[in-house]
C-alpha cells in the first residue's frame, strides 16, 4: 500500500478555494480490494457531476467518502474546504452542508413524510418547530407530495419515497447534493418523477454528484460525466462527448452495453 | 375435616403472606426498574460503544447469565462482608437482582439496536445528527418493536426469579410458604396458593406482552419511549 502522502498536502491552496470537492490521489481498500485508486477529481460550485460505471467500480464509494460514510486510506479529500480525516474538522457539522440521497431512500419508518423532513432541521440546525414544519410543507409540495405529508413512508410507492428522501435533504439547505444511485430500486414508470425533481434540483444551481446510468439525465443537466472502472476513473468529459465519442475501449464497452438494453 | 382446619389456620396467615407479597414485589419493581435503566444503558454502549467498552460489558453479561443466581445472591450477601462491605438482606437481594436483570436487558436491548438496518443509521448520521440524536430519535424507536415483546417476558422471568431472595432470609411469598408449611402440613395446598401469588403479579405483563405484539404488528406508528 502507498503511504498516505497527508503531511506535505495538508496547507490549503490559495488558489483553489473555489473547488467544493476536491479528490487528491485517494486509495481505498475494502480488505484485498482496491476500490478506489489514485483517485483524482475536482468539482466546482454549480456544477453537476454524474458517475457512472459497471457495478463494483467504486462510484458508490467515491460519493459515500464525500460525506464520511467512507474513510479513505490514503490521499486528500477537501469538502467545502475542509480536509476529511482531519481531527479538526467537524464531521457532523460538514454532514449538514451536503444532503445525501440513497438506493434505498432510507426513510425513517416510524416518522410522517413531514417528520422524516423536519427531523434534522429542528434537532441538528435547531430551527423552530413550526419554522421547519413551514419549510417542510413547501419542500414536500415541490417535489408534488403536498397531499402526503402526514403519511408514513409504507403508504408511499417507491418513487414517492425517494422524492420525500430528496426533500429531507433539501430540507438541511446543503451547499452540496450526493444522489447514490437514486433511481436503481424504482418501478421503471416512476424513474421519470424522481429525475424531475432533480433536474429541477440541479437548475436551481445545486452542485450534485449522482451516481446513476440515466443517460438521459446525465444529458439534460450534467457538465461533466465520470466514468469509472474497478477503482480508477477512467474518463472524463462533457455528457455529448461522452456518449457520442467514449475515448477508451472500457467506456465503449460499457456504454455499448447499457444504451442497447 | 382436616383441609378445613388448614384453610382456617391459613386465613389467620393472610398478614404474613400480605407482607410477602409486598417484599416480593418491592424487591421486582426496584429490581426491573434499576436493572431497566442500567441494561438499556449497557445495551447501548455493547451495540454501538468503542470495543474495550463492548469487551467489558459482554464479558460481564456471560459471567452472570453463565452462573446461578443463588450464587450470586450469596457472594452479595455472605462473601462481600468480608470485603468490609455490610449489606442488609434486602439491599442485597435488590442489588442481585438488579443485576441479573440489566444483563439480561442488555442482551436484549443490544440485540433490538443491532436488528435496525444499517441504512436508517447511514440516513441519519448523513443528516448530521449526533450519536445521542442518532439513538434517540431514529434506532431506539425502530428497535422498541423489537425489543419490547422479550422484554416483557424477561420481566416476568425476573419477578419468578425474586424468589431466590428468601435463600438469604427475606421474608419475600416463597420464604412466606416455608414459614407456613410448618404449621400447616401441607405443601400442594400452601404452595398452591404461593404459585397463584406469582401469578397474579405476573399475569398483568403477561397480558400487556401480548397486547404490544398486537399492536406491533398493525401499527406503523412509533412506539413511546
Amino acid at each position: 500500500m502507498p503511504k498516505s502522502s497527508c503531511d506535505d498536502a495538508t496547507a490549503t491552496h490559495p488558489g483553489r478555494h473555489q473547488t467544493v470537492i476536491e479528490f487528491r490521489g485517494v486509495n481505498k481498500w475494502f480488505g484485498p480490494l482496491h476500490v478506489l485508486r489514485e483517485v483524482t477529481l475536482d468539482v466546482q460550485p454549480k456544477e453537476v457531476v454524474v458517475v457512472c460505471g459497471p457495478s463494483g467500480s467504486g462510484k458508490s464509494t467515491l460519493i459515500r467518502c464525500i460525506n464520511g460514510l467512507e474513510t479513505i486510506k490514503s490521499g486528500d479529500l477537501v469538502v467545502d474546504g475542509q480536509r476529511l480525516g482531519d481531527p479538526a474538522t467537524d464531521m457532523p457539522r460538514l454532514r449538514t452542508e451536503i444532503g445525501f440521497v440513497f438506493q434505498q431512500f432510507n426513510l425513517y419508518p416510524h416518522k410522517t413524510a413531514l417528520q422524516n423532513v423536519t427531523l434534522a432541521p429542528i434537532h441538528v440546525r435547531r430551527t423552530p418547530r413550526a419554522e421547519a414544519e413551514q419549510a417542510g410543507r413547501e419542500l414536500l409540495a415541490k417535489v408534488g407530495l403536498a397531499d402526503k405529508v402526514d403519511a408514513y413512508p409504507s403508504q408511499l410507492s417507491g418513487g414517492q419515497q425517494q422524492r420525500v428522501a430528496i426533500a429531507r435533504s433539501l430540507c438541511m439547505r446543503p451547499k452540496i447534493m450526493l444522489f447514490d444511485e437514486p433511481t436503481s430500486a424504482l418501478d421503471p414508470e416512476m424513474i421519470s418523477e424522481v429525475l424531475d425533481v432533480m433536474v429541477a434540483v440541479a437548475e436551481e444551481g445545486m452542485t450534485m454528484m449522482v451516481v446513476t446510468h440515466e443517460m438521459g439525465f446525465a444529458r439534460k443537466v450534467a457538465q461533466r460525466v465520470v466514468f469509472m472502472d474497478q477503482g480508477s476513473i477512467v474518463e472524463i468529459g462533457p455528457p455529448e462527448e461522452f456518449f457520442s465519442d467514449p475515448k477508451t475501449d472500457r467506456s465503449r464497452a460499457f456504454l455499448s452495453k447499457i444504451l442497447h438494453h | 375435616m382436616m383441609i378445613w382446619q388448614q384453610l382456617q389456620s391459613l386465613v389467620g396467615s393472610y398478614p404474613l403472606a400480605l407482607r410477602g407479597l409486598g417484599t416480593t414485589v418491592a424487591v421486582s419493581l426496584i429490581g426491573l426498574l434499576a436493572g431497566s435503566l442500567v441494561g438499556f444503558a449497557m445495551g447501548m454502549l455493547r451495540a454501538g460503544g468503542n470495543r474495550p467498552v463492548r469487551l467489558v460489558i459482554g464479558a460481564w453479561v456471560d459471567l452472570i447469565r453463565g452462573t446461578p443466581f443463588l450464587v450470586q445472591i450469596f457472594l452479595i450477601f455472605f462473601i462481600l462482608p468480608e470485603a468490609g462491605i455490610e449489606l442488609e438482606a434486602f439491599t442485597a437481594g435488590v442489588i442481585a437482582l438488579s443485576n441479573l436483570a440489566a444483563c439480561f436487558i442488555c442482551e436484549i436491548v443490544a440485540g433490538g439496536i443491532g436488528a435496525v438496518p444499517k441504512g436508517q443509521v447511514e440516513a441519519a448520521l448523513a443528516s448530521g445528527l449526533s450519536r445521542w440524536q442518532r439513538m434517540r430519535h431514529v434506532v431506539l424507536p425502530q428497535a422498541m418493536r423489537i425489543i419490547l415483546p422479550p422484554l416483557v417476558g424477561q420481566y416476568v422471568l425476573l419477578i419468578k426469579d425474586s424468589s431466590v431472595v428468601s435463600a438469604i432470609g427475606l421474608t419475600d411469598l416463597t420464604r412466606v410458604g416455608w414459614l407456613v408449611v410448618q404449621r400447616v402440613p401441607n405443601g400442594l395446598l400452601v404452595f398452591g396458593i404461593i404459585g397463584l401469588g406469582y401469578f397474579i403479579v405476573c399475569y398483568p405483563l403477561l397480558a400487556i406482552a401480548r397486547r404490544i405484539e398486537r399492536r406491533m404488528g398493525a401499527a406503523h406508528a412509533e412506539v413511546q419511549l
